[in-house]
C-alpha cells in the first residue's frame, strides 16, 4: 500500500494506492491517526488506486468515522473502483460514508 | 463435460503467510483465466476465512498447517479450508446488522458476513480433529 496526502482547502486528500488487508491495515490506521492528531478532521480518501480491501481495512474506515462524528469532522470517499464499491455496498458502508464520483465533488460537499 | 480442475496450497498459521496465499491465488487466477472481480472476491473470501483460522483456532505457540483446496467442476467453484486447531465454527458467529447507523455499528464480525455474501454456500464440519470449512460459488 502506498499513501500520500495533500492539503486542498479545508481538506486533506489522502491518496490510497494498492491494497488494504490483514497484513498492512495498521499502516493505514496509523496514517489516519497521525492526521487526526495533527488536527486534520476533514479527510477525502481518493480511492482511485485502491484495488482491494478486506474487513480489516473496512474496520479502520469505520473506527475513523466513529472518531470524527463527535467532532463534526468530514470523511469523504471518492473514485471507488466498481469492485470496491460493491464491497462497500454489501457491508452497508455505502450508507455510513459519503461517497463521491470525483475528487472535486468530494471537496465541495 | 468440462474437466475438473484442482489445486491446493499449504500455509502456516502466521499472518505473513496471507501474502504468500495472495500470490498463489494470483498465479492460479492467471492459469485458470479468472476475471479481475472474481479474483478479488476469491482473494477476499480466503483472507477472511484463513485469517479467522490464524487468529482463533490455535491456543498453543506451535506451527500449524492450514490446507486450502480449490476446485472447479463445470461452473461450480469449491473452496475447502482445513486446520487442526480447536473446534471453531465461523458459521455460528452472529452476523452484523449492516443497516445500523455508524455510532451503533460494532467494528467486528464483517469477515464471515462478506464470505456469506460473496459465496453461495458456507458450511462447517468437525471431522478427525480437523475444522473443515467448505465454500461454494457458481461462477
Amino acid at each position: 500500500m502506498n499513501l500520500t496526502n495533500e492539503k486542498i482547502g479545508d481538506f486533506t486528500v489522502l491518496h490510497i494506492e494498492g491494497r488494504i488487508d490483514t497484513t498492512n491495515f495498521s499502516q493505514f490506521e496509523s496514517e489516519i491517526n497521525r492526521l487526526f492528531d495533527a488536527g486534520e478532521m476533514n479527510i477525502v480518501f481518493d480511492c482511485s488506486g485502491l484495488h482491494y480491501i478486506s474487513s480489516s481495512g473496512l474496520r479502520v474506515f469505520l473506527i475513523a468515522q466513529k472518531k470524527t462524528l463527535p467532532i463534526n469532522g468530514k470523511l469523504h470517499l471518492c473514485k471507488l473502483q466498481p469492485a470496491i464499491k460493491e464491497i462497500f455496498d454489501i457491508s452497508g458502508f455505502s450508507s455510513i460514508f459519503k461517497i463521491f464520483e470525483t475528487q472535486e465533488s468530494a471537496l465541495k460537499s | 463435460m468440462a474437466e475438473r480442475k484442482e489445486a491446493h496450497f499449504i500455509i502456516e498459521n502466521q499472518v505473513e503467510e496471507l501474502a504468500v496465499l495472495f500470490d498463489k491465488i494470483e498465479e492460479l487466477a492467471e492459469t485458470w483465466q479468472w476475471s479481475v472481480p472474481l479474483t478479488m472476491n476469491i482473494n477476499l473470501v480466503l483472507e477472511e476465512a484463513v485469517s479467522n483460522v490464524i487468529f482463533y483456532s490455535f491456543d498453543d505457540e506451535r506451527k500449524h498447517e492450514i490446507i486450502i483446496y480449490i476446485s472447479i467442476q463445470e461452473n461450480e467453484l469449491t473452496i475447502v479450508i482445513s486446520d487442526d486447531g480447536k473446534p471453531f465454527d465461523p458459521t455460528s458467529a452472529q452476523l452484523p446488522d449492516v443497516e445500523l447507523k455508524t455510532e451503533d455499528r460494532p467494528v467486528g464480525g464483517l469477515g464471515i458476513f462478506l464470505i456469506s455474501k460473496i459465496m453461495n454456500s458456507v458450511s462447517y464440519t468437525r471431522k478427525n480433529k480437523l475444522n473443515i470449512l467448505t465454500l461454494t460459488k457458481t461462477i
